[in-house]
């Protein structure tokens, strides 16, 4: 039938073409770019709206779209044209009208008789190519030796790169930051906790090369590390801890999943590893739940648990489960924005319809849920645990109703040992392993798969094979799995790829991240997007150079961090000059350290740390700073005044889906909804209203005025000294003491402390 | 008469120094117009009719058919099965056959339109209102719905429309915030907070929550701190920030911080004089109910109150809501009437009519209507049929109404239409992507054009849709 009508057609245009005043019109080059750009997407099989199919001419012509020589007769001409009173035109119905040199080419076209030649089949196109930079192989770059590198900047190869773009581009960098500047940068940086004064002073007494480094390691090797840097993992991953959408139920059982990434991240777990645990935990090491519960990786993004009869939104539902799979797997170990093509073909990248959905296929037996993963032995032993615990409660939660009936109860010493008592057991209880871990539950989902046309899970497109993506075919060997294969092994495979010492994504990515959570931002600033939207690299021989070194260093990250950190650049100091700034004002050429602002949870830790309160259990579940409160839905309120039972790190806080926590909130810690590669740093109204007016502000102020007049003694000065010390890690200057004193006098040093808490010099790092 | 002299004949509450500074700024935005378009200083891309935003929102999904959408063969037909869709199964299960409106529809205004006789006040604007009665959802639950509805994404973390229209024209009003959210006395939409997310722009585009009962979080320090002790704080503040900035030149965040504290000072003293409805007068109190017996009334209409005061004073985007999320009950709360339609929105319809219907005229007398644009909206429609066992309806995304009203609307027009039952939309399909690609064009806005790069595409309020419903535009 198609062939007829094009035979046909090719006949009937032989002949006008010999015509010599009809012009000629490339399909190809012409016309069948339009169609693909404005038609396809919403008319081609599978998704042929209007059932009108626009891959061939068959529909065009049947329906009398098309008359071929003659375009006033043609409704196609019509549809796509504006009318004469100014209407739009009816088509397309999404995105942008035809412009008028288009119309007038369909016109040309038509007049010229319509020539579709024979076969030519009209798709909508992934407009990407695989000669994109992030696809190719990781390029074997050499540190350079760029005239005129200073000696100090030629051991490590880092200072290398960045000196000879410097150099390039006629800039210089700083001199190397004062001691004091430099331990609060690498504290921080490493550790999310400001030094404590005694650390400052150390090293200002000895700031050597030699010092500098015993610090590094010794910071790399505290658990702070773990806790600051898994944080940054954790908001890659979307980890949230209440299930997001209408009813947002908190979940009590996904805690084991951060402390798994502190954990990870403080053993140096290699990241190859990591990322075999995060997609398949469940088969690298079943029945050990510190590897298993990996896998949550898969299940700790938002889902949607309303129950829906309609079969049909139903299985959408579905679908965007399971996108957030796909997308939170490809945008964390990729970098690419592999969610763009659900519908269709990634408008700007490599990556196919039928690569979305290879993943999608690659999930398809994994739903949100709990699971006990403890062995048989260990959920007995907790069992028994939690059983014995009760036992001792009982009797004193008993005696403590009767203590409580006596007169003058508070004075009791044998009430205060009984609460005591109570309070220790309650935590115990706490730190139990959950007998349910959120870990999600999984099914065979043996397939067959489909696309999804137009991403509707009711119009069914081409099979899809169990294989990995395509994109990066250019460098690297892909997988195909027998169909059926079990769901696990699909996950296992996929993950394998992902680290397989060919893929040229993955180091690259990782890499990167590292490099700007240290500098701030990447040598790629669009961390998890290395496609055509996102921005190519600053320097990429160094990124190569980098990722070629963590992969080689067994993907472990401590190695990577102390190249970095020891480098002369990042010791710089952060001086600001403007004819530097003139040339490159974000300093993305590190002519020097850039300067930044506390993160949400370092304002909430440092403050505390100051004070003295910081309360360093680690571990276990996590902290609430709302009020929980659900019927069929939930609701968090936010607490207004905080206790000390809320004073750990706030990487411990139970990080519920759109719940606003004042301090955490206003200083941009994201809501989970979705992954944050990269945190925003913003300066608002609120966020001053929030620190200087909340009550935690003021507990935390009152308590470092305690703890400045307890380490200090009776004079006020050496009061005042104590709280700058603790703050700043500095004495304050003459100018500052006097203006300091007279609110002292008047108000007290709780006034004073408040102040510090707000100001620049705490907020920000130099 | 221009507008400024217009507002130099009203007397009250409408002279306060807010609006100064709003007329202020709105001249400075208007001689940085035209030329490069840049986001948050006012400057727009094509001449903007409206400059500010109001969107009343009924959560629940308010039965288009039960207060807009009147359907004369729906009340012909009650109680026959639905011919085509005799089995049909929607969100909560198994539906019965068509069940005719409980209320009657009666012409309103002089354009004569019916309209139901349950919201007699609101319906007496139906020359002011343009109604959308083709709108489509793409989801037929709620939390979705209702984000789907402010963000243009049925899925989280995308910016609400307030947040945009923050991003866009920035604030005309320093010591307020551009974007504020009244939600509900009994508590918030479904989904939340996600509802006036700022996403992935910058934190100052949130949605600030306020209501007549609930002030701004951390506006005043605690009691235990005095006034005195409070300002030598922030004195001594600034001199710590002006020492450490001193000795940075070029640093530009820290100046930023420093102004930030000395915006929050003025939001401390502009948020309660906006908030405080004892300067409304008594004649005011009494017209939009805020004595009502009924508590769930009086709430809302303190509200309404106060949604009229921050648009006075140059807030850019108010999001009132009537009604909450769910409790337990079906219908209790908002209105999502699955079980018993007509006990249901006997207990809403009271609640939003008047207080809604003297904001509106306000507006209009005022002038504000003049630039400023009123949204109605809801996360989508009811059914035509009873949902099996009950006299209530379940929902549907396949049709339902939005209006508008105000700055650059065509009064008294309906665009769109759902079938003879109410069932689908039929004529004139609208999407909440069309829906705010006419909202942003109103604001002087290209929706094509407003975009913000994040996480590999240049994201929009549309999404990759939307087309200007111009047939609604004056």
């Amino acid at each position: 039938m198609v062939s007829a009508h094009v035979a046909g057609l090719v006949a009937l245009v032989s002949l006008l073409a010999a015509d010599p005043v009809v012009p000629v019109v490339d399909f190809a080059k012409e016309v069948a770019p339009i169609l693909e750009r404005h038609c396809v997407r919403c008319h081609q099989p599978g998704n042929a709206k209007g059932k009108v199919s626009l891959d061939r001419p068959t529909h065009l012509l049947a329906g009398g779209y098309v008359v071929p020589g003659k375009p006033d007769e043609s409704g196609l001409l019509d549809l796509v044209a504006p009318s004469e009173d100014g209407e739009p035109p009816r088509m397309p119905k999404e995105g942008k009208s035809l412009t008028a040199v288009e119309v007038a080419t369909l016109r040309r076209w038509v007049a010229a008789g319509a020539v579709w030649p024979a076969g030519v089949v009209v798709r909508e196109r992934a407009k990407g190519d695989r000669a994109w930079w992030s696809l190719q192989p990781l390029a074997k770059a050499v540190p350079p030796d760029p005239p005129g590198l200073p000696p100090a900047w030629a051991a490590n190869p880092i200072d290398r790169f960045l000196f000879a773009k410097l150099r390039e581009k006629g800039l210089t960098p700083n001199g190397p930051a004062d001691p004091r500047a430099l331990v609060r940068r690498v504290t921080l940086d490493l550790t999310g906790l400001p030094p404590t004064p005694e650390a400052v002073a150390a090293f200002v007494a000895d700031p050597t090369d030699e010092a500098y480094a015993r610090l590094v390691e010794k910071l790399l090797a505290s658990p702070a590390y773990g806790e600051h840097w898994g944080r940054h993992w954790l908001d890659v991953v979307r980890f949230g801890e209440s299930i997001g959408y209408e009813r947002n139920v908190i979940l009590d059982n996904a805690w084991p999943f951060r402390d798994y990434v502190i954990k990870g991240f403080n053993d140096d777990k290699p990241f190859d590893r990591l990322v075999r645990e995060h997609l398949a935990g469940d088969k690298v090491g079943p029945g050990d739940p510190a590897v298993e519960v990996g896998v949550a990786f898969l299940v700790v993004g938002p889902y949607d648990d309303v129950g829906n009869q309609d079969a049909a939104q139903a299985a959408v539902i579905r679908a965007n489960a399971l996108d957030d799979m796909v997308r939170a797997t490809s945008e964390a170990f990729l970098g690419v924005t592999v969610g763009c093509a659900r519908c269709h073909d990634h408008k700007f990248d490599p990556i196919a319809q039928q690569d979305y959905h290879r993943l999608q296929a690659t999930f398809a037996g994994v739903t949100h849920g709990e699971r006990a993963i403890e062995s048989p032995a260990a959920q007995k032993a907790a069992a028994e645990q939690q059983k014995a615990l009760l036992a001792r409660k009982q009797p004193l939660v008993a005696e403590r109703a009767a203590l409580r009936q006596r007169p003058a109860p508070d004075a009791d010493p044998r009430l205060a040992a009984v609460l005591a008592e109570l309070h220790e057991i309650d935590r115990a209880l706490d730190r139990l392993p959950p007998a349910k871990w959120w870990v999600g539950r999984t099914s065979p989902a043996p397939g067959p798969f489909h696309l999804f046309v137009g991403g509707d899970p009711q119009k069914k497109g081409d099979p899809v094979s169990l294989a990995s993506p395509d994109f990066t075919a250019g460098a690297q060997k892909g997988y195909r799995l027998a169909d059926g294969a079990p769901e696990a092994d699909r996950r296992l495979a996929l993950a394998d790829w992902i680290v397989a010492p060919d893929n040229p994504l993955t180091p690259r990515v990782l890499a990167n991240r590292v490099w700007a959570w240290h500098f701030g931002t990447g040598l790629v600033d669009t961390p998890s997007d290395f496609g055509a939207m996102g921005t190519k690299p600053t320097h990429p021989e160094l990124l190569d150079w980098l990722a070629a070194q963590l992969r080689a260093g067994g993907w472990r990250l401590k190695p990577v961090h102390r190249l970095i950190a020891l480098s002369r650049a990042y010791r710089q100091s952060s001086e600001f000059r403007p004819a530097a700034a003139g040339v490159d004002g974000d300093a993305r050429l590190l002519w020097r350290f850039p300067p930044r602002r506390l993160s949400g949870e370092e304002v909430r830790d440092a403050m505390l740390a100051a004070a003295g309160r910081l309360d360093r259990r680690a571990g276990g579940p996590g902290f609430r700073l709302y009020r929980y409160a659900q019927d069929n839905v939930a609701t968090y309120h936010p607490l207004d005044a905080p206790g000390p039972e809320t004073y750990r790190r706030a990487v411990y806080h139970q990080n519920a889906r759109a719940a606003r926590v004042d301090v955490l909130t206003d200083f941009d810690c994201p809501d989970p909804a979705g992954a944050t590669p990269r945190r925003a740093s913003t300066t608002t109204p609120l966020q001053s209203l929030t620190l200087f007016n909340h009550q935690f502000t003021l507990d935390v102020a009152d308590a470092l005025a305690a703890r400045a007049k307890a380490d200090a003694g009776a004079d006020p000065a050496d009061q005042l000294t104590r709280a700058y010390h603790l703050v700043y890690g500095r004495a304050p200057t003459a100018a500052e003491r006097a203006a300091a004193d007279v609110v002292v006098a008047a108000h007290g040093l709780r006034a004073v402390a408040r102040a510090l808490l707000n100001s620049n010099e705490f907020l920000y790092v130099d | 008469m221009t507008r400024r002299d217009l507002l130099a004949h009203l007397p009250g509450s409408l002279a306060g120094v807010g609006l100064l500074t709003l007329l202020a700024d709105e001249s400075r935005a208007a001689e940085k117009a035209a030329g490069d378009w840049k986001p948050g200083v006012g400057a727009t891309h094509h001449p903007a009719k409206a400059k500010r935003v109001l969107q009343i929102f009924c959560p629940g999904a308010a039965s288009h058919i039960d207060l807009w959408d009147h359907k004369p063969e729906l009340e012909k037909r009650d109680g026959q099965p639905m011919p085509g869709e005799q089995n049909l199964v929607s969100f909560q299960g198994k539906n019965g056959n068509l069940m005719r409106s409980p209320w009657a529809f009666a012409p309103a205004g002089t354009c004569g339109k019916r309209l139901s006789t349950l919201l007699p006040k609101v319906a007496a604007f139906a020359d002011d209102i343009a109604f959308l009665h083709g709108m489509t959802s793409k989801t037929n639950t709620h939390g979705p719905g209702c984000v789907l509805m402010n963000t243009g994404h049925a899925l989280e973390g995308f910016p609400a429309a307030g947040s945009w229209a923050s991003h866009a024209l920035g604030s005309a009003n320093d010591s307020l915030p551009a974007y504020v959210v009244l939600p509900d006395f009994r508590g918030e939409p479904p989904n939340g907070k996600a509802n006036w997310s700022n996403g992935f722009l910058p934190a100052k585009h949130q949605g600030v929550v306020l209501g007549a009962d609930q002030p701004i979080r951390n506006l005043t320090p605690p009691k235990a701190v005095g006034p005195a002790e409070d300002a030598a704080t922030l004195d001594l503040l600034g001199r710590l920030n002006a020492r450490h900035a001193e000795s940075r030149p070029g640093e530009t965040d820290l100046a930023a911080r420093v102004a930030s504290y000395q915006l929050a000072a003025k939001m401390q003293l502009s948020a309660p004089e906006v908030a405080d409805l004892g300067r409304e007068t008594k004649a005011n109190h009494a017209r939009y109910g805020t004595d009502d017996p009924n508590a769930l009334k009086a709430a809302y209409a303190r509200n309404c109150l106060l949604a009229r005061r921050l648009l006075e004073r140059g807030v850019r985007y108010v999001n009132l809501y009537c009604a909450s999320r769910a409790s337990g009950v079906d219908g209790l709360l908002n209105w999502d009437a699955h079980k018993t339609l007509k006990a249901d929105y006997d207990r809403h319809a009271p609640i939003f009519d008047q207080p809604t219907a003297a904001l509106l005229a306000d507006l209009k007398q005022s002038g504000l209507l003049s630039d400023t644009l009123v949204i109605w909206t809801t996360e989508f429609g009811r059914m035509p049929t009873h949902q099996a066992g009950t006299t209530g309806r379940d929902h549907n995304p396949d049709g339902f109404t939005c209006w508008m009203m105000g700055a650059g609307v065509k009064g008294g027009t309906s665009h769109g239409a759902t079938d003879e039952f109410g069932r689908r939309a039929v004529e004139s399909p609208t999407t909440v992507w069309d829906f705010y690609a006419t909202v942003l064009h109103l604001l002087g806005y290209d929706h094509e054009k407003l975009t913000w790069y994040h996480n590999g595409l240049s994201r929009r309020l549309t999404d990759v849709h939307g087309r200007v419903v111009r047939p609604v535009l004056s």
